[in-house]
């Protein structure tokens, strides 16, 4: 039984990314569930999907009960933080994405309450964007992600599975980038299957 | 190779989006028609049945507005075929009218309209639970809980709807058509044959609405005894406490139980109108109290009462409708902990997060034409004089007007409220009404009032925000999409309900549109304002990536005047220490910046 907050903002292609963990999941004869809420804008609005594999009836996870919390962004990973259960990990994407309402007033990006609220959680910073880019592909930033969120072995679901979640959700063009950003992905973390598993 | 899960064969198991085991339900329950009009939490349907209606044999279309959508579903059932039609809660509001009715007709084939109700308003106006519309027109309803049972309860909703001739309203809500969950796939069932005859239920004249209404009355008996109705409800536990519950609400009940480490009887109810009486009242008889736990109104809870009081039944009730239960905003987990916690008397430690974080507001796209228009609508105004306008909007992603810095947005009802509300100001006010509305809209429901405004001789200025697309749902098609629908020109709708004043400007053209704009505004008399362009979005998905630009400011040129991020306010924007910067990961390229008349030095250049 897992649960995994993904966050950012709308365009990342968060909500990509959960559905395919949620498909291997599925794919291996487990019960999956996933919430995702749109809100009014189809870009730069927020967005969080909650992805539970294991026994669960509610999609919605519990208050501080995420095993791990996937962010795209980082205002949003602060955003999201109750959520996360005690001893937790956060996989933080370093992107920065500036709110409007900000920029408005010549604020600057928010750095001291990331650094303060995330210094305290056991977090993982995720360079998904550079790693992609240096691919070729700033759009594969999200199997960078996958990769990075594999190799901590929370997920309990097989390299196959996701792979061919991956696949089925892909063009056959692009399965050999993210391929590779998966790989790329899964060595960021520094931590080992067998270690959390 | 992207496969398409929808068209899978029986057996398959896959990892569904509750709008999309709707698609695939309608296509196992051998529906022949289906209609709607976009709307979140339904919109998804619509996108799968878009792409693969063809392949189920679905004639499938986007209508004008719901009750048209309604209308067109009612008249395929009525010639024996079986017919869905869709629609996000309040779009039920728009389709009431021929709604009530259509429980006087009856149905034929059978019908089944669905209502995904979004508590919490998540992208809505109001948290209206459907249920009690359909009580109140005197429609079958049923509530599923899951993505599978979203399906399943589809197939039973169909084989009752066709049993008793009546229609059958599904209650969904935004917790369960946008969950993904696993559901497997049945069989596609066959389909009816056209077979109409004319029938006198069919025309509800009074002679004819007056025998109708001892048939309603029948169909719904015989559905409360129908074999089907054991195929919505469930029960399990064994525990004195019942509780009675339904939809998204049952899914958060037994997680919060055993965070509190409690025991109860739970009875879900899948056909929450007509009831089951038998069975309510049996497991009622059974328990020493009996807790309701039920997103949205008192729905079950006050049909289960009035049974009660009808056979002298007095036990301890706890629900919404004595303050145990909260009435407003969607139940999770958390929350049903909280009050259960209550009703049990256990004393339970709230976490609570004090941190606070910037807000993020939803905002227009980058490259998105009503930025332009909306600066463009601000600056034309300044230069009139026009200090204090009334600025009556719509539905769609121009609400967003409403924010700053553009600040055009001060009053929204409903879907075409913009252009009704306008003859209303414009009757009474000495301020200018200048009022916004997007293309589907404007056909949705714009176009009675703009033809009541031209009537009665009312003087505003009307926007139409024309990007071609219904885009706050995801850009479906609206009547100007062609091909291989024929398109409906919105000028020469205005112009051919006599309208002489009509501007037609593109909204990244800057300069023009200033004029354009000027222009309306100083014209004494009703004008309508055609901004048209692209929405962003769509425009993206035509173009070839050797054809992205993105800009960047040339900070040598730069004087720091911040006209860009504080009136233009493209979402690219920032700041970092006074300077301004372009996220060239979030540029368009739309170039709408670079024009004088946001950036007067020059500075925004196409970054190489
Ligand atoms: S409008 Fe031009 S000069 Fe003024 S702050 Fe923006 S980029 Fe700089
Ligand atoms: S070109 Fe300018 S206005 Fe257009 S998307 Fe880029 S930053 Fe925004």
């Amino acid at each position: 039984m897992v649960s995994i907050v993904f966050a950012g903002v709308g365009g990342q292609g968060v909500i990509t990314v959960a559905i395919m963990v949620g498909r291997a999941a599925v794919a291996e004869g487990k019960n999956a569930l996933m919430t995702e809420l749109h809100g009014m804008a189809q870009r730069g609005g927020r967005i969080s999907v909650e992805v539970r594999i294991g026994d669960y009836k509610s999609a919605i996870i519990p208050t501080g009960s995420a095993d791990a919390l996937v962010a795209f962004e980082e205002l949003e990973a602060v955003r999201n933080i109750s959520k996360l259960k005690e001893g937790g990990i956060v996989l933080l994407n370093r992107r920065r994405i500036h709110p409007v309402s900000m920029t408005i007033r010549l604020q600057n990006y928010p750095e001291d309450i990331v650094e303060e609220r995330l210094g305290r959680v056991n977090k993982v910073d995720v360079d998904a964007d550079q790693v992609a880019l240096n691919l070729g592909n700033k759009k594969v930033a999200n199997t960078v992600m996958i990769g990075a969120l594999y190799s901590t072995g929370i997920l309990g679901i097989n390299e196959e599975s996701l792979v061919s979640a991956m696949k089925e959700s892909l063009p056959e063009k692009h399965w050999a980038v993210n391929m590779q950003a998966f790989e790329e992905g899964k060595k960021l973390t520094g931590l080992s299957v067998a270690n959390i598993a | 190779m992207v496969l398409e899960p929808l068209l899978g064969p029986e057996g398959r198991t896959e990892f569904l989006l509750g709008n999309e085991a709707v698609a695939r339900g309608i296509y196992e329950a051998g529906v022949s028609v289906a209609s709607t009009y976009p709307g979140t939490p339904s919109s998804e349907i619509g996108d799968v049945l878009y792409r693969t209606s063809a392949q189920m044999g679905i004639k499938f279309e986007y209508c004008t507005n719901e009750k048209v959508a309604l209308e067109v579903a009612a008249a395929a059932s009525a010639g024996g075929l079986r017919s869905f039609v869709f629609m996000k809660h309040v779009g039920l509001n728009v389709a009431m009218d021929s709604f009530v009715s259509l429980s006087g007709s009856g149905v034929k084939g059978g019908m089944v309209v669905l209502s995904a109700d979004d508590p919490s308003m998540h992208s809505s106006q109001n948290e209206q639970d459907n249920r009690f519309l359909g009580k109140f027109a005197k429609v079958i309803v049923v509530e599923p809980s899951s993505p599978q049972e979203l399906k399943d309860f589809i197939l039973y909703a169909f084989d009752l709807s066709e049993e008793v001739g009546h229609p059958v309203l599904v209650r969904s809500v935004t917790r369960i058509s946008h969950i993904r969950a696993p559901v497997r796939l049945g069989k596609a069932r066959e389909k009816n044959s056209w077979g109409y005859r004319r029938n006198t239920s069919y025309v509800l004249m009074p002679e004819n609405a007056y025998a109708a209404q001892a048939s309603i009355a029948d169909r719904i008996e015989r559905a409360a005894s129908s074999r089907f109705r054991e195929a919505f409800d469930s029960s399990y536990g064994e525990s004195p406490t019942l509780i009675i519950t339904s939809g998204a609400a049952y899914n958060y009940i037994d997680e919060a139980l055993e965070m509190l480490n409690v025991r109860a009887r739970i009875l879900k109810i899948g056909m929450s109108f007509p009831l089951n009486r038998e069975r309510v009242m049996e497991e009622i008889g059974k328990a020493q109290r009996v807790v309701f736990v039920e997103e949205g109104g008192p729905f079950i809870e006050e049909q289960v009462l009035a049974l009660c009081a009808l056979n002298s039944i007095k036990k301890e009730f706890y629900g919404k409708m004595n303050g145990f239960v909260p009435t407003s905003y969607e139940m999770d987990v958390d929350r049903t902990a909280g009050f259960l916690s209550k009703i049990f008397g256990i004393e339970m430690d709230v976490k609570k997060d004090e941190s606070i974080v910037p807000r993020r507001e939803p905002v227009l796209c980058p490259g998105c034409p009503h930025r332009a228009t909306y600066y463009v609508a601000r600056m034309a105004m300044k230069q009139a004089g026009i200090r204090n306008p009334i600025a009556p909007t719509d539905i769609g992603c121009y609400t967003l007007g409403y924010y700053e810095p553009y600040q055009l947005g001060d009053f929204c009802l409903s879907m075409g409220s913009s252009v009704g509300s306008s003859s209303g100001f414009a009757m009474n006010s000495t301020e200018k009404v200048v009022s916004f509305i997007g293309d589907s809209t404007f056909f949705h429901a714009g176009i009675p009032a703009l033809v009541n405004a031209y009537h009665n001789n009312h003087n505003f200025v009307l926007v139409i925000m024309d990007n071609s697309v219904t885009a706050m749902t995801g850009g479906q098609p609206t009547p100007e999409t062609s091909p291989p629908f024929r398109r409906v020109d919105i000028e020469s709708v205005v112009r051919g309900i006599g309208i002489k004043n009509v501007f037609v400007m593109d909204p990244y053209d800057l300069k023009n549109s200033l004029e354009t704009f000027k222009k309306a505004l100083r014209s004494d008399d009703l004008a309508v304002v055609i901004s048209r362009r692209e929405c962003a979005l769509e425009a993206d998905r035509k173009r070839s990536p050797a054809d992205a630009k993105v800009f960047t400011i040339n900070q040598d040129k730069c004087n720091q005047c911040y006209n860009c991020v504080k009136n233009f306010s493209c979402a690219a924007f920032y700041t970092e220490d006074g300077k301004v910067y372009i996220d060239g990961e979030l540029c368009d390229g739309c170039s709408v910046c670079s024009e004088p008349l946001v950036c007067p030095f020059n500075a925004i250049e196409v970054k190489d």
